[in-house]
């Protein structure tokens, strides 16, 4: 009985140091938006102030448009992420079955070029197409982000769906495409939703395509965030507070979509699956 | 309902052929069993017909229709998979009516045939379930009851009870030969279980190395084995091997043990060729004559005894129905049955 317990406060004191920078990260994160700028300078540092101030959060919304700002974030994640959903999730498909891995790796690569050597071609292109004003720009560059993403992610989760699913459907009468639709894509929804959150994570807090194509209003959060830095002087609660309210949606949906990812959704289909 | 014609087949992948050239003609409503070791092709014949892998070479015709080119879905057949393959995300009344659906068959119609292979088949009560949530004879069940909802030219099982624990499968066993008999519909089963395949079959075809071997009523196959392969193959425990020839109108082995030549063997047309002598464990009995021998191994079952018995350097494994007061080690005269005896050509593994 006392080793079970001690086994038990190692376990917890061991998980607490894995996680701690996280959780520290985040708690001081919070702490600086909480406090006035006199608080946040001070030595010995103050974690609980006396006194919160709510008015950084105030301040967000108020000096920087910040509500367009998270709209535009939303406009360019949400369509890039759906667009890499209907091109990755079947291009996933075809993969696996085909086993096509050449194409897989060509996907792969176009996910390891840095983003910013296709920056300038890609400028020159939108500007071309006279849609800079636009978020256009800025969705049709995130989809080099999220496509490869969620091509990766459905390839393996296909490829480990027991294929005689798929031939029980086809003696069944299925076409290719309904053994798709009505068998292998339901089984690849904890799948999908991986898939769907990676995207999302990626594609909200990337920085890069921002800075360069958005203008004073398609400016995405990252990007709003980075402008709050003035050459003066760096108000500390204010940027914190702006970096959890960016944070924050993503955090949410993460922690919601998670219930999603049931594991063993296979479970009963083949013995031992 | 059809029969199935299986005309000179071929299989290769790349350069590695699995079915060297195999002609099958299942009659209509008939239960074929392709029977063999693991690897000899057994497998890969079913999905051939089944329309999973293509033919390399040769014919398959159901019915009429030559269905070389047909589509697995065009082919109007069901197929038991070993590991069920059951749809997850569907209930079992869904997974049943799947082919239906896919049809677009009238949901009512559709609902009724679900509930009567239910009925058939025990499963009224699981019908809302998930996969997940049923034992594996059920899920087995289920497997079976997609298939019948179909009402297919040709039903097709691969191993479909070797996933199930001992007394399960006799079981299965039992409730698949009675529908068989009780929808006559035409079925290709798969099994390297011999004896699923002698209780089962009306037809047995045993492969082996892409090679059919025999084809042959379950009792044909066990009385008159065409060669050494199926002799070792069919029967447990298996049949006695003993090499040797025939010198003076008996059988001599190499350790220089005698044995009468079975019945009907002319002495002349087996002399001077390498034999093998064949008999089986349960044609030999302890009556206090014949070969004498020192018993090696003993293990009562309660119905029968097994016993291995040393006579003359030649190990000779008997099966006893009567209850024998045998102890290892002690010395004991066995009798073979010469009408249940065989010989066999040691090189060409023919049956004489």
């Amino acid at each position: 009985m006392g080793s079970r317990l001690l086994n038990k406060i190692g376990l917890f004191f061991g998980a607490l140091v894995l996680v701690s920078p996280a959780i520290l990260f985040f708690l001081w994160m919070i702490s600086l938006s909480l406090k006035f700028e006199i608080d946040n300078g001070a030595y010995p540092p103050i974690l609980i102030p006396e006194r919160f101030a709510w008015s950084n959060y105030a301040k967000v919304f108020e000096e920087n448009n910040f509500l367009l700002y998270m709209w535009n974030s939303v406009l360019v994640t949400g369509t890039a992420t759906l667009l890499a959903l209907l091109i990755g999730v079947p291009a996933g498909y075809g993969i696996a079955r085909l086993k096509a891995e050449r194409s897989a790796i060509v996907i792969m690569i176009a996910r390891m070029t840095p983003g910013l050597s296709y920056l300038i071609p890609l400028f020159l292109l939108f500007q071309w197409l006279g849609i800079l004003g636009t978020l256009w720009p800025q969705i049709i560059i995130h989809l080099v982000v999220t496509v490869p993403i969620v091509v990766w992610v459905m390839i393996g989760y296909f490829e480990t769906t027991p294929m005689e699913l798929e031939e029980a459907a086809n003696i069944d009468g299925a076409s290719s495409w309904q053994v798709f639709r009505l068998v292998a894509l339901p089984i690849a929804k904890p799948g999908i939703v991986v898939a769907f959150i990676l995207s999302i994570i990626f594609s909200w807090n990337n920085f890069v395509f921002g800075v360069v194509l958005a203008s004073r209003e398609t400016r995405t959060l990252p990007v709003a965030v980075y402008n709050m830095l003035s050459y003066e002087q760096v108000s500390w609660g204010p940027l914190a507070a702006a970096a959890l309210v960016v944070t924050l949606p993503v955090l949410v949906l993460t922690m919601f979509a998670q219930r999603q990812i049931v594991a063993g959704l296979t479970a009963g289909a083949v013995k031992g699956g | 309902m059809a029969s199935v014609t299986i005309n000179n087949v071929q299989k290769a992948f790349g350069n590695a052929k699995i079915i060297h050239d195999v002609s099958v003609d299942i009659a209509d409503g008939e239960f074929v069993i392709l029977v063999g070791p693991s690897g000899c092709g057994k497998s890969t014949l079913l999905r051939m017909i089944a329309g999973l892998e293509t033919i390399s070479a040769g014919k398959i015709a159901i019915g009429e229709h030559t269905v070389n080119n047909l589509r697995a879905r065009d082919r109007n057949i069901a197929m038991v998979f070993q590991n069920y393959a059951l749809y997850p995300h569907m209930t079992v009344a869904d997974n049943m009516g799947f082919a239906l659906r896919i049809k677009k068959a009238d949901p009512a119609d559709t609902a009724s045939r679900v509930k009567r292979a239910a009925s058939i088949l025990g499963l009224e009560k699981l019908l809302d379930r998930y996969p997940r949530q049923l034992s594996g004879g059920q899920r087995q069940r289920v497997a079976m009851g997609r298939a019948i909802v179909r009402d297919p030219q040709v039903f097709l099982f691969d191993e479909p009870l070797s996933n199930l624990d001992a007394k399960l499968r006799v079981q299965m066993r039992g409730e698949i030969k009675a529908l068989h008999q009780r929808l006559g519909t035409t079925t290709i089963y798969v099994t390297h279980d011999q004896i699923e395949a002698m209780t089962m079959a009306d037809k047995i075809v045993v492969l082996h190395d892409g090679l059919v071997e025999q084809i042959g009523a379950p009792l044909d196959l066990y009385d008159r084995p065409a060669n050494l392969f199926v002799a070792g193959f069919i029967g447990s425990p298996a049949m006695n091997f003993i090499h040797g020839h025939v010198e003076e109108g008996i059988f001599r082995s190499a350790g220089g043990l005698t044995l009468p030549l079975p019945e009907g063997i002319q002495p002349a047309e087996a002399a001077g060729r390498e034999l093998v002598y064949g008999i089986r464990p349960e044609h030999i009995r302890a009556t206090g004559q014949g070969l004498s021998g020192t018993v090696t191994l003993m293990e009562a079952t309660g119905s029968e005894i097994f016993a291995t018995v040393d006579c003359g350097g030649e190990v000779i494994s008997c099966l006893f129905r009567e209850r024998l007061a045998l102890k290892q080690g002690e010395a004991v005269r066995i009798e073979i049955d010469r009408a249940s005896a065989h010989l066999f050509d040691a090189r060409t593994g023919q049956r004489i």
